[in-house]
């Protein structure tokens, strides 16, 4: 009987078991530790890593050093210290992985491949015919297609798969099956579905403003408002309601609106003093019903900050929150980072999320 | 203040390309010298470096105190409490006498960072910080040495990623010099005083780097 002590080690090194992205679902526990980390904090040490995680250097040491052989990790900038050679953190490598994200909207779909820190690479708006729910528009799986052939080999294999943010109520029709279907046995790429909301929110947690807050309230302003409690990272929402008809649907509405999208509107119609009037009154409606939502989660929980977040122009969504933040007192109010195409961006983080983080 | 326990053989001793057994380079031209420099006043670096030295060996020629495996314990023991124990050995591991592959002078190496996690001598009696350095490959031409060192050019060149995969499996950190030096064509095993600077400046950051508590 041989001392197994000294038995010869498994002949394969830690950072030669992955061959690309594709064959990273038996990541182990305590990577998906470290990468959560890296997705949630940017840059980050070494140090910082064994104090929030507990564990130990030598132990980190060695899965740096696999994520390193795999690109998914490369060393940041070199920070120097007082004395000795100065101390170099680590980061996401941005060509480590990339994401699609697609968000099926009322009036259009959104497409966009991102990069692993949430860089928007390419994207895509499709416009309905018709607007409504339920409606898979015919281009989609070309235009996802079309994006991953502009990407070389190298890039194409790190893809962590396709993130899909459906409204409420949207049903599982026979397009959106075949959709799913080609993408995993034509494009072999995993599709994450989740509500697009909830995806816009875990997006902005990722990439955006809400990176280092464990908790916060989110909203999101699109034709309808919707709401979301971020508590200890996990996204919830309200059994009860979720969505309130104060978005930019009411808006359109009070311009007597027949059925353009805001964004028309507001290039035709802006400075007029219809417009304008209209504006402050939805504006006033807008803030009163969130402020009110705000104050109901206080009651029960301790959040001190809100998330906005829209595809509506930056400095409106900012006349919101600084409204929000002046009538509750303690309370900060942000302005989502991500702008553009907020839900498909979160869509596209969710594969992340799935293959490299801890779930609760 | 930090420990620093630098366990190799002559070229941690600082034994110079292509000269004599007496020739060796001063303290601040040598690799724990300049990592020592580079590191700064808060850390205490110990040199342990002897000419001949295998991982886990007794020389039948050149004695049994080559052996590492005989002298680790006593020398952790001597310098305790140790926050960080680097080996840098393998080389001497190849000679023709002991016949050994690659994975074998690998094991000799996860023998040691055994030993060193059962002793324990780190600060309150834990387990210290090791880090492997896998020693640059050999070069083809070893002159006089090419009888002592047959076959081993080849097999030296495997020494890197069976060393990775004993660090990786014993959960210790690991770096390659090859990737900062290589050996000098002198005699084609050891380093050279530049090889030195770039092996100790490296390994200052791979040091500083290993995610240390604040003291």
């Amino acid at each position: 009987m041989p001392d197994m002590r000294f038995a010869p080690p498994n002949p394969i090194r830690i950072a030669d078991r992955a061959y690309g992205l594709n064959a990273v679902s038996v990541r182990s526990y305590n990577e998906r530790l470290v990468l959560s980390m890296l997705l949630q904090h940017g840059s980050t040490s070494r140090f910082e890593i064994g104090d929030k995680t507990g564990l130990s250097a030598q132990t980190i040491s060695v899965i740096v050093r696999s994520l390193e052989k795999e690109g998914l990790v490369i060393p940041g900038e070199a920070q120097r210290g007082r004395m000795g050679p100065p101390t170099i953190p680590m980061g996401l490598n941005p060509e480590g992985a990339y994401s699609i994200g697609i968000s099926i909207g009322f009036r259009t779909t959104d497409i966009v491949l991102i990069d692993f820190v949430g860089g928007v690479i390419e994207s895509e708006t499709l416009r309905h015919d018709l607007p409504g729910t339920n409606h898979v528009h015919p281009a989609v799986f070309e235009t996802v297609t079309a994006m991953l052939q502009k990407m070389n080999k190298t890039k194409r294999r790190r893809i962590a798969g396709i993130g899909l943010a459906l409204p409420d109520g949207f049903n599982d029709t026979a397009e959106l099956s075949s959709l799913k279907l080609r993408a995993e046995n034509d494009l072999g790429l995993e599709v994450f579905v989740q509500n697009d909301v909830t995806a816009a929110a875990n997006g902005e947690s990722m990439f955006g403003v809400a990176r280092d807050l464990d908790n916060y309230l989110f909203f999101y302003i699109g034709a309808m408002v919707h709401s979301r409690l971020v508590l200890n990272h996990q996204i919830h929402r309200s059994g009860v309601s979720s969505t309130y008809d104060v978005g930019l649907l009411h808006f359109e509405r009070a311009l007597g609106s027949n059925g353009t999208s805001s964004e028309d509107l507001w290039r035709i119609s802006e400075g007029s003093s219809q417009y304008l009037a209209a504006m402050e009154k939805w504006k006033a409606d807008c803030v009163a019903t969130i402020a009110g939502k705000i104050r109901d989660a206080r009651q029960f929980v301790e959040v001190g900050t809100v998330v906005l977040s829209s595809y509506a122009p930056r400095e409106l969504c900012q006349a919101i929150c600084d409204e929000l933040a002046k009538n509750e007192s303690g309370l900060k109010a942000l302005v989502g980072k991500i702008g553009q195409s907020p839900k498909a961006v979160g869509a596209a983080s969710l594969p992340y999320a799935s293959r490299f983080t801890v779930e609760a | 203040m930090r420990t620093v326990l630098c366990f190799g053989d002559s070229n941690t001793h600082g034994q110079v390309p292509g000269k004599g057994p007496l020739d060796r380079f001063v303290l601040s031209q040598r690799w724990p010298g300049v990592m020592a420099e580079a590191l700064g006043p808060d850390w205490h670096i110990i040199e342990e470096g002897l000419s001949g030295r295998t991982t886990v060996r007794d020389d039948p020629i050149e004695g049994e105190h080559k052996n590492g495996r005989r002298y680790l314990t006593p020398c952790l023991q001597s310098h305790a409490p140790i926050d960080l124990v680097i080996l840098m050995l393998g080389t001497n591991d190849l000679k023709r006498r002991f016949f050994q592959t690659a994975p074998e002078v690998a094991m000799g190496i996860g023998c040691l960072i055994y030993d060193i996690k059962e002793l324990s001598p780190g600060p309150g009696g834990h387990v210290p910080e090791i880090l492997v350095v896998a020693p640059p490959p050999m070069l083809d031409d070893l002159h006089e040495w090419s009888g002592v060192f047959e076959g081993a050019p080849e097999a030296s060149r495997r020494l890197a990623l069976e060393f990775e995969i004993q660090a990786d499996s014993k959960e210790v950190h690991f770096f390659d010099a090859a990737s900062v030096c290589t050996c000098d064509p002198a005699d084609g095993f050891h380093l050279s005083a530049e090889a030195h600077r770039l092996l100790g400046l490296a390994l200052a950051a791979e040091v500083t780097g290993i995610g240390w508590a604040q003291k």
